[in-house]
């Protein structure tokens, strides 16, 4: 079981109240006061979701001018107890009361719950006082409990593993950093702009701008996960696949650093990565179908095991669909990247006024490359089309071409995804990679999995472009498993199959 | 001092030194193994010099100027070792560790009669240097360079200037060591011009070519 450790919001409110319900009975408080303390200013609440359900939460109380905490509650539904879940749900609050300067942390805890003391003991706690017949109606003492946090946060026994993940694969430089399946940092620093002249990704200016970017993302990255580099337990970095000399300053950068902090390394798969990041969102449920689509990937991923069970189902013969994008949006006189300028230059466009070809789906195509897509031809297909709109001396419309073009590639994605859905009898498909930002894509995905019944997933944008997170979200799940690290020795590999979760 | 010094421009070498003596180095020479090696020999040289990864306080990096793949990983190792241990970054320029390799082994040199480094920069060019001695503190005093030319332009370039070099072939008459590295940047230390600029010298400009048009294979569309 997986689960993911978010922030409340009021959201959460209905689903809290029913689990309050379920776990206190005539001791639940009520939902006006539930609410209160979800929008209190002093107050930090966290949830804990497994696919896509509310499993559990707990609010801490610090007032900023006080260096003492409260733990106010903790429920876990009982289906979901006894798998350390109240443990890390308490870690969680415990390192928020840190982080806001707390000294001290104190909880009341019923004298007839003996595991709830068991593990506030074994955190550290130690019993302070006793409130006779504190529980009304039925008359249960309440235990006060005090825990020292420097104390604490010096014992480092049962934690979830702190991963910092590095990503260099192509032009965006990525650290994130997790704690088990829990996001506290997300820094993403893209060359983009460099390349736009030149209507795509240049290889060498990539790796230039990922050797420029590394401090700065990296001390970015610390900072907004308040952690030091002390603190971090492993270091998870992209081997492949990806352009070759960019991975390389990232595999240089995570090696150092794995020696000069004594940390073990994991050498991890990009692609994988992008299916795993939904660990961060308590949602990967499996098997799952993933449509990886960007400006380096088109791929179909049948996933049945994050770390063991990786099918490549197809890829992309020629471009990339995120390159297609690009080279149309030079031929129609946009600027790079062309995801987003077409996307704006398709507004009010008819997406059936030109049928431009759709790469791959003939059924001589088909034998062979059933799951695998081509959009060199698509892209010559407009240019030609252009060619000779202009060469007639007729007027054109652009946000036709532009909505023909762009319903071209998302109706090839969908319908591959969803046949590699049907065939396999697998009714859930995960989006990811940086073309899934346009919006016509998530709309038609929408559409055809309602259609079919299959559940659509699309994690974040943040988290579904290249980042660190997702590689070190991969590594936790490889550490959680009892995977061994890699070793020292390990090289990029710009064509790393998806077979090869981890290179040794 | 405990300095670790990082050289990725031709094999890949690291060294320890405490200030300009140097406790362990170790260097490979194969090209194209760097991110490969860059780890373990990290490791190895630490383990040899017998000292602690976090008692090292300061990196010097080699800067190239050479083939940029190769020599970014190094970069890279050295400034993610620093923030991994809290040290400081400190630039050397590659050629003025082969420089100072060449003086040690007895090479003479004059304003007039520098010695001239040189390495492959592939493409029918070299990388380039001249040093006309050592300072007071040890460091090689660059007359010339760094830079990247034809080796014929480069001959018509020092004959102008009335030099008359003598010639070292850097991966032939000297290999670039790491511990030469680390003593240039400690010598610049002692000498109270540590340079803190820390980034590479690429020396030219990435390949890339804008397109000419915006249209298929560059063919501009009548209109």
């Amino acid at each position: 079981m997986t689960w993911a450790i978010l922030p409340a919001t009021e959201a959460d409110l209905q689903e809290i109240m029913a689990l309050e319900h379920e776990c206190f009975g005539r001791d639940a408080w009520s939902q006006q006061n539930m609410q209160l303390e979800l929008v209190s200013h002093h107050t930090s609440y966290f949830v804990a979701r497994a696919e896509g359900q509310l499993i559990a939460f707990a609010g801490l109380s610090k007032v900023a001018a006080s260096d003492q905490s409260d733990v106010q509650t903790i429920a876990v539904d009982p289906e979901f107890r006894g798998q350390k879940l109240g443990l890390a749900l308490m870690q969680r609050l415990l390192d928020t009361a840190a982080n806001l300067g707390a000294k001290e942390n104190f909880l009341e805890v019923r004298a007839d719950n003996p595991s709830a003391i068991g593990l506030y003991k074994k955190l550290g706690y130690r019993q302070i006082d006793v409130r006779r017949a504190y529980y009304q109606p039925d008359g249960v003492d309440a235990l006060i409990m005090r825990l020292d946090l420097e104390e604490y946060r010096l014992k480092d026994s049962n934690r979830e593993p702190l991963v910092l993940g590095i990503e260099t694969s192509c032009d965006e430089t990525g650290i994130g950093i997790v704690r088990g399946n829990t996001l506290l940092a997300n820094v993403i620093s893209s060359s983009m702009d460099v390349h736009a002249r030149f209507g795509g990704v240049v290889p060498e200016i990539a790796a230039r701008a990922h050797l420029e970017a590394l401090k700065p993302t990296l001390n970015k990255a610390l900072a907004e996960a308040k952690v030091s580099i002390a603190d971090i337990d492993a270091i998870a970095v992209t081997n492949g696949p990806g352009l070759a000399g960019a991975l390389m300053v990232g595999i240089g950068a995570a090696k150092a650093l794995s020696v000069a902090t004594g940390k073990p390394i994991y050498a991890v798969n990009h692609l994988v990565g992008h299916v795993g990041v939904d660990v961060l969102e308590g949602q990967l449920e499996l098997p799952t179908v993933a449509l990886l689509v960007s400006g380096g990937h088109t791929s179909l991923l049948l996933v049945r095991d994050l770390l063991t069970d990786v099918e490549m189902l197809g890829e992309t013969i020629d471009d990339a669909a995120g390159e297609a994008f690009d080279k149309v949006a030079r031929v129609l006189d946009l600027p790079y990247p062309g995801g987003p300028e077409i996307d704006r230059a398709a507004a009010g466009g008819d997406p059936k006024a030109i049928r431009f070809p759709r790469g791959l789906t003939l059924p001589k195509d088909l034998e062979k490359h059933r799951y695998n897509f081509s959009f060199s031809g698509l892209k010559t297909a407009v240019a030609r089309w252009v060619e000779v709109a202009e060469t007639s001396g007729q007027p054109w419309n652009k946000a036709d071409v532009a909505a023909s073009f762009r319903e071209a590639v998302v109706d090839v994605l969908l319908t591959k995804a969803i046949d590699a859905c049907l065939t396999n009898g697998v009714p859930r498909l995960l989006l990811g990679g940086g073309v899934i930002a346009n919006s016509r894509l998530r709309e038609v995905a929408k559409e055809r999995c309602a259609k079919h019944g299959i559940e659509l997933r699309i994690p974040a944008l943040s988290l579904c472009t290249d980042n660190g997170a997702m590689i070190a979200a991969l590594g936790a799940q490889l550490i959680m498993a009892g995977y061994q690290p890699s070793s020292l020795g390990f090289s990029a590999h710009s064509t790393l199959p998806v077979t090869t979760v981890q290179s040794a | 001092m405990l300095i670790l010094a990082i050289d990725t421009s031709a094999g890949t070498s690291v060294a320890v030194l405490r200030g300009q003596d140097v406790l362990a180095e170790v260097t490979h020479t194969e090209g194209q193994k760097h991110a490969e090696q860059i780890g373990s020999t990290i490791a190895d040289a630490i383990a040899q010099a017998r000292v602690a990864p976090a008692d090292i306080k300061a990196v010097a990096l080699g800067r190239g100027p050479a083939l940029f793949t190769g020599l970014r990983v190094g970069m890279a190792a050295a400034i993610m070792f620093a923030e991994g241990v809290g040290a400081k970054t400190f630039g050397v320029v590659s050629l003025d560790a082969l420089a100072l390799t060449a003086f040690s082994s007895g090479a003479n040199a004059t304003a007039q009669s520098p010695i001239l480094i040189t390495t492959d920069a592939r493409r029918g060019e070299v990388y380039y240097a001249a040093y006309s001695g050592l300072d007071a503190f040890g460091a090689p005093i660059a007359i010339e360079g760094p830079g990247v030319m034809k080796p014929a332009e480069l001959d018509d370039h020092l004959a102008n200037r009335n030099l008359a070099p003598i010639r070292f072939v850097g991966g032939q008459d000297v290999a670039v060591s790491a511990a030469a590295l680390g003593q240039v940047f400690a010598a610049h230390q002692a000498g109270g011009n540590a340079n803190q600029d820390i980034t590479a010298l690429y020396l030219r400009e990435a390949d890339a070519v804008a397109p000419v048009s915006n249209r298929l294979a560059g063919k501009k569309v009548s209109s």
